[in-house]
């Protein structure tokens, strides 16, 4: 019924106890974090009917205000880049870096990047990346892909990332505590801030009155990564538009509240092209890449709503599926609900149906999504369509056909469910079924309370002949 | 305040596929509750189930007929009170979402839709009732299902009408708001995923120290009680209008019945 | 690229303008202007009072995590630092934002250089402004403010205007419209920080680890005890 791959990804997950146990520690901090958040915000409900409100006036104008962003980043200095793919993003991106002659590139996180392969595109330019965000850090060294969108290496433990650091790192110390970590990179990634002939970062917003490109950041990589080098090269995706700076702030409040439970980030940036004559310093060449990626049919085909995303990852937090197998399992860049929306875009239904299914469709994403995406809504459109183009296994398919055959026909449900319940009352032992043919799914972990003797409606029709 | 009230609506109950086969106890209770809050309650012979298992698997051209099969069924009842969040909020909030806008179907659909109510909020919020008499000895803890949380704003009802049963006491459940793993389809075709959540359910439910687990949907009680038993826990399941229609002296779920 | 930029604004106005119909820039400027409108009601409730009151009081809540004091001028920005290095048993060294301004001062006793080291442990600078509700500090780059000061430094000390500080988010962008627009704007909320190890915060990642706020207030009156 499953996709094998999917289904040997869920197994080797949930076969890892420190997996689990480096999820809980991460999403829980950030799931009561955000709610003390929200709990202090007493208008957040409303905020976030703004914020909703905000990204679909984008969205409904986005011809308008990609054109007006493109305008005045210009005016700016900047050099703006359209890419209808992934491959298009890389090939500018790379062609950026060998124009400029760069043998070291510096990173600071963005999904963007991950979701185009940047990684990959420029080892196969043979252009060394260095990753500057800790949890990228961290997954350049494992050789990992990142597991959630705001803890990449989310998937580590504490331990784990110890290990690696010692193996890795020039000067790491005792390495005793997560601080003494936190130093060594520090210590690790300092002189290559410097080195790097360009630095490469996405965008929270792309704010479209000033050509501004907004990232909200922690740990002050993002500018060591875009101050010093002679290149900055932002990727972002065409949905991060807003009309103004006033609009940012709304979402921001939103999004660093849902992402980890602060109000702000430590840095909020916003970078308007390159070095202006006089400036003490910045990058003398600023380009931006627009990347629609699938974007602009998800606005054609009926996901008009999940271009509301802002990546803030509450989503995964709260979700019960993610937080048993974590983000590798779901096998795109984007994992959790948003991920299961995003992935069979990027990758094509086929052999990613399992992921709209994977979800028991409980609504908590919903509930805690920033900008009140319907996720579960959306989940279902995948699975419809899933349906409709064939996808579903035949198994699955008779049995809805028979059940249906069976549901629109009472004068033959109710002599079929009672055939039923005689026959499953065969394997109960004491009111429970703890096995039982074609029940594997249900009995494999847990006991079947035995059905009734009598169904509700034959024991009606005794009692009650006439109503 | 619960004495007969002469004269009260007719209301059609939709029982559900899963208490027909399973667990009829609770058809029998809601008939009494109703009853009880002074309904005169019908039980449509034709009806089957409301047609989650197409709609949760894409099969949107199952979900259409057998929505239309429960339509035409339920077509007459001033009310419609089914004891099932999930079951509940297909018809009150999924059957519109099948028809296109403007068609006799989607208008047929949406009065359907008006009238329908889950069990437990239709007693507290529309025929304002509270049991009275009813009393039980224990300690209990209570799962909130998630569509009847989410897509139904069930959580303050329960609970009021169970704090109206003498002796009943209620331990808080962590993550109460948190999925049990059930997911109608899902919980069979990603049995492992499933399962590890209900585990930790479990686990919460055992934490809080309670005899009985009490929740509004038949499934989630199911997954959670069949997993406790696996565990070799003693925490018995009801729905909580047996509780509330003094039936919880009987079997609980899985307690042969 | 020409290509890519015409498909893409094909394939969104396939969507978005099935009728043909240009946008309406003015039109849209009213719907982005109208959803401002609904913005002050429903602002967390953070700036009571004065601003810079409101704001001090932000920078040194946990949340932000800095220290912050008070001073009735610019003048007295160099004893400060001096009050900072002894107390945190620093070398009497620091790099000083070329700002006119802060090198107007008398830094009699302390070393000043103007650029700014890959591991400097002390950094001085002055704020464009700062925002009460986040308890951010406003940085505009520019020759007289590189960018890098708030970002390489252990110890970053910041001089800030009282009349500098604005209430919310939005009034800092609404005074941005009146400026020119530079490279890089930066609002610094407390010292860098990390939760990228199992959710653990850790100040002092790749930037600052200590962020010390010192508002200069002339309507400030210190306590007897520190005006000495």
């Amino acid at each position: 019924m499953t996709q094998p791959a999917f289904a040997a990804r869920v197994d080797r997950a949930l076969a890892d106890p420190d997996l689990k146990r480096a999820i809980e520690r991460t999403t829980g901090t950030a799931r009561s974090k955000r709610a003390a958040a929200v709990a202090a915000w007493p208008d957040f409900a409303a905020a976030r009917e703004l914020g909703r409100d905000i990204k679909d006036h984008v969205t409904a104008n986005l011809d308008h205000y990609l054109l007006t962003f493109e305008r005045n980043a210009t005016a700016a200095g900047a050099i703006v880049h359209w890419a209808r793919t992934a491959q298009e993003a890389c090939d500018i991106v790379v062609g950026i870096c060998k124009a400029a002659g760069a043998a070291s590139v510096t990173r600071a996180k963005s999904m963007l990047g991950e979701e185009i392969g940047l990684p990959h595109a420029l080892a196969d330019a043979g252009i060394e990346r260095v990753e500057t965000d800790l949890a990228e850090h961290i997954i350049q060294l494992a050789g990992d892909p990142p597991s959630h969108i705001v803890w990449p290496a989310l998937h580590k433990t504490r331990e784990q990332v110890a290990a690696l650091f010692r193996a890795h790192h020039h000067d790491p110390g005792a390495l005793a505590t997560v601080a003494a970590m936190v130093a060594s990179a520090r210590r690790e990634l300092r002189r290559r801030f410097m080195a790097a002939d360009v630095g490469i970062s996405g965008a929270n917003f792309l704010i479209a009155d000033t050509g501004a490109v907004c990232t909200v950041t922690n740990e002050g990589n993002a500018e060591l990564t875009t101050t010093p080098p002679r290149v900055h090269i932002v990727t972002a995706g065409i949905e991060k538009l807003v009309p103004s700076t006033a609009h940012a702030m709304s979402l921001l409040r939103l999004l660093v509240r849902s992402a980890t439970g602060a109000e702000v980030t430590q840095y909020t940036t916003f970078h308007c092209g390159p070095r202006r004559p006089g400036d003490a310093d910045g990058p003398t060449a600023f380009h931006i890449v627009l990347v629609d990626n699938g974007r602009s049919r998800m606005l054609a085909e009926g996901l008009a709503e999940m271009l509301r995303c802002l990546r803030c990852g509450a989503c995964l937090n709260h979700c019960v599926v993610f937080r048993q197998i974590g983000g590798h399992a779901y096998g795109g860049t984007y994992p959790g609900p948003m991920g299961a929306v995003l992935t069979p875009v990027l990758d094509g239904l086929a052999g990613t149906q399992d992921l709209p299914h994977a979800c028991t469709l409980n609504g908590q994403c919903q509930e805690v999504c920033p900008v009140a995406i319907p996720l579960p809504t959306l989940l279902r459109g995948w699975r419809e369509r899933s349906w409709r183009e064939g996808l579903e296994p035949g198994v699955v398919r008779g049995s809805l056909f028979a059940w249906r055959f069976l549901v629109l026909r009472p004068a033959l449900y109710r002599p079929a469910t009672a055939l039923a319940l005689r026959v499953m009352r065969l394997f109960a032992r004491r009111g429970w079924i703890a096995r039982m043919p074609l029940a594997g799914g249900w009995t494999r972990h847990r006991d079947l309370p035995s059905p009734a003797r009598q169904t509700f409606m034959a024991q009606l029709r005794q009692r009650r002949p006439s109503a | 305040m619960s004495d007969k009230v002469p004269e009260g609506p007719r209301v059609g109950l939709f029982v559900t596929c899963l208490v027909d086969t399973m667990r009829p106890p609770i058809g029998f209770a809601a008939i009494a509750l109703l009853e009880a809050a002074g309904c005169r309650v019908e039980v449509p012979r034709r009806q089957t189930c409301c047609g989650q298992p197409a709609l949760n698997s894409g099969d949107r051209a199952g979900a259409v007929r057998v929505a239309q099969h429960t339509i035409e069924l339920l077509a007459s009842y001033p009310h419609v009170v089914v004891p099932s969040g999930s079951c509940a909020a297909t018809i009150r909030l999924h059957y519109p979402t099948l028809f296109d806008a403007g068609t006799a179907w989607h208008r047929r659909a949406t009065d359907l839709a008006e009238r329908t109510h889950e069990l437990l909020s239709y007693l507290v919020d529309v025929r304002q009732w509270l049991p009275a008499g009813v009393a039980l000895n224990a300690r209990a803890t209570y799962h909130d299902s998630c569509s009847g949380l989410r897509e139904l704003g069930i959580a303050a009802q329960p609970r009021r009408l169970l704090a109206a049963v003498a002796g009943l006491s209620l331990a808080r459940l962590e993550g109460a708001d948190t999925c049990c793993g059930f997911g109608g389809t899902f919980c069979v075709k990603y049995p492992a995923i499933s399962d590890a959540i209900v585990s930790e359910k479990a686990q919460a439910i055992e934490a809080t120290g309670a005899d009985l687990l009490l929740g509004g949907d038949l499934g989630c009680l199911m997954n959670m009680a069949g997993k406790l038993h696996r565990r070799g826990a003693a925490v018995r399941a009801f729905h909580t209008a047996e509780v509330l229609a003094g039936m919880a002296d009987g079997p609980a779920i899985g307690d042969g019945a | 690229m020409s290509d890519a930029r015409s498909t893409i604004l094909t394939a969104i106005r396939a969507t978005l303008r099935p009728d043909r119909a240009a946008a309406d820039p003015a039109a849209i400027a009213a719907a982005a202007a109208g959803l401002l409108l609904r913005v002050p009601p429903l602002r967390p409730d953070r700036v009571r009072g004065a601003a810079a009151e409101a704001f001090l009081a932000r920078v040194a809540s946990p949340a932000v995590g800095a220290s912050a004091e008070r001073i009735v001028s610019l003048a007295g920005l160099p004893d400060a630092v001096r009050r900072y290095l002894a107390a945190h048993d620093l070398a009497a060294s620091i790099a000083l934002q070329p700002h006119p301004e802060l090198c107007a001062l008398d830094w009699s006793g302390i070393a000043t250089h103007p650029r700014i080291d890959l591991d400097e442990p002390v950094a001085v600078g002055l704020a464009l402004g700062g925002i009460a509700e986040t308890g951010s500090l406003v940085f505009h780059s520019g020759p007289t403010a590189p960018t890098l000061f708030a970002f390489l430094p252990l110890h970053h000390i910041v001089a800030v205007a009282a009349e500098r500080i604005w209430p919310w988010l939005e009034d800092y962008a609404a005074a941005l419209a009146t400026l020119p627009v530079p490279r890089n704007v930066n609002l610094v909320t407390g010292p860098s920080g990390t939760t990228d190890i199992e959710g653990t915060l850790v100040r002092g990642a790749h930037g600052p680890g200590h962020l010390h706020v010192v508002l200069v207030d002339p309507a400030y009156h210190p306590p007897a005890s520190d005006a000495a």
